[in-house]
């Protein structure tokens, strides 16, 4: 497969899988008849995402957001493993260092 | 069953109730407005007495209410607004927060810090839903993309650790005006969207960044070269400043630094920096997801609602003569830059 339809397809998939996801977190929230959400922060992100499992409206949103926040990620991560497999090393280099400033934001951000 | 439909109607009574009280509070005595703190919103969580009640009797709860109410009807609203910036975010490459932040503070009253995390979730799936297409389809140029890229993100980095010590009014002025010039260059230049005779510098060469895509509107094969590409990083750079600064996406100002330093067709401009802002809003969301911005109920219409707009969008940009789209960008351009300037000159806008 070449490498537009792998980033094609996982950006649509990624998309697809958030999207599905608010709109369960959105159902929950109307079948448990409009109550209020949480807002969450910090390190109970985890423990909110968690609560997808049973069904919960704000839990299936965050997880949601956070496969939403992963998928461009994945992109670079997929896109430097393609790189090399074509033995481009000049791409490799340019993606692995974009996906290290990432990780180094992404981490950062995590910490407050 | 019957439950639902009374709390839904009891929801949009509290929403309607609860709106009408709000505008008529939306300005303190002395004039400053009443959404503005991100501790409001904290404060409302620990309020436990009935809602409407709180409006009457406790106007130090106040500020919280229009927040926890996110009511049925609030939704479709939030719904229609998401599709248009979806739309427009896919046309123009751009993440499209540039039209959801206003519309949350100004006319949903919500708090800056809140509507920004919800509108750089919003930008992701702009990003991805439109580049799905746009990659698909080859209007992206993937490599460039990935090049400018390095540029982007440690501007937003960058940003995020220096905003507090940059002259942000300075700057926010400076770029107004700079893209001011831009869009009279742009429109006076629209006719020439693909220039022929452009030799690529040694890193385009290199990188092999030249490319090519089917213009849909003339049924040709557009094939370009890329020019002047140490220039676009850095400005790419400074862009992530800004953007880190702004909250919203880099691509109003990369859009047109693709088209007029690098003489890249608008349209493959637009594609690309679709492509790399889903990057830098991604850096971005996680920041304002731990730090309790991203409001679950804000967001999941917005999410849904960019990522359909945006698939319009695409399908209209591949048709649209670029000429065309070059003026309606150049029209939002001005608008922006106008924007810039006046919150530069700290006078009360929102973007």
């Amino acid at each position: 497969m070449d490498l537009n339809r792998l980033i094609s397809y996982s950006l649509r998939i990624g998309v697809l899988a958030s999207a599905v996801l608010s709109l369960a977190g959105l159902a929950a929230w109307a079948a448990r008849g409009y109550g209020t959400v949480i807002t969450t922060s910090g390190s109970s992100v985890g423990s909110t995402i968690a609560s997808a499992a049973s069904g919960d409206p704000s839990g299936l949103i965050y997880l949601a957001v956070v496969v939403l926040i992963a998928t461009p990620v994945f992109r670079v991560g997929l896109s430097s493993v393609y790189f090399s497999h074509e033995r481009d090393n000049r791409y490799v280099m340019i993606t692995l260092v974009v996906l290290s400033m990432l990780i180094f934001a992404l981490i950062s951000g995590s910490m407050g | 069953m019957s439950g639902n439909v009374v709390s839904f109607l009891a929801r949009s009574f509290e929403y309607v109730t609860v709106r009408m009280f709000s505008h008529s509070f939306l300005k303190r005595p002395n004039g400053s407005r009443l959404f503005s703190g991100i501790a409001d919103h904290r404060i409302s969580n620990e309020c436990p007495c009935p809602r409407i009640l709180l409006i009457a009797l406790t106007p130090g709860c106040l500020f919280a209410i229009n927040l926890i109410v996110v009511g049925p009807l609030e939704l479709v609203e939030l719904l229609l607004v998401s599709i248009l910036a979806g739309f427009i975010g896919a046309m123009f490459g751009l993440g499209g927060g540039i039209l959801i932040v206003p519309f949350l503070t100004l006319v949903e009253g919500v708090p800056v810090p809140l509507a920004v995390g919800a509108s750089i979730v919003s930008v992701v799936a702009t990003s991805s839903s439109s580049a799905a297409t746009y990659v698909r389809d080859h209007l992206t140029n993937i490599r460039l993309g990935m090049f400018l890229e390095i540029g982007a993100v440690a501007g937003a980095i960058t940003g995020a650790f220096v905003a507090v010590y940059l002259p942000a009014a300075a700057l926010l002025i400076l770029f107004g005006v700079l893209l001011l010039y831009t869009t009279a260059v742009m429109i006076r230049g629209r006719r020439l969207d693909f220039p022929s005779g452009v030799s690529p510098d040694k890193a385009a060469q290199r990188l092999s960044l030249g490319g090519e895509y089917e213009e849909l509107s003339t049924n040709v094969s557009v094939k370009y070269e890329v020019t002047r590409t140490p220039l676009t990083l850095s400005i790419t750079y400074f862009a992530g400043i800004v953007s880190a600064l702004l909250g919203v996406g880099g691509g109003i100002i990369n859009v047109p630094t693709m088209n007029l330093v690098s003489k890249i067709p608008f349209k493959a401009a637009s594609a690309t920096s679709n492509f790399m802002i889903g990057v830098t809003a991604a850096a971005s969301s996680s920041v304002y997801l731990f730090r309790g911005d991203v409001n679950p109920l804000l967001t999941a219409p917005l999410i849904i609602g960019v990522a359909g707009g945006a698939i319009i969008g695409t399908k209209v940009l591949k048709v649209t003569p670029p000429a065309q789209v070059k003026i309606a960008f150049g029209v939002l351009l001005a608008a922006i830059s106008v924007l810039m300037i006046l919150k530069g000159l700290n006078l009360p806008v929102v973007i």
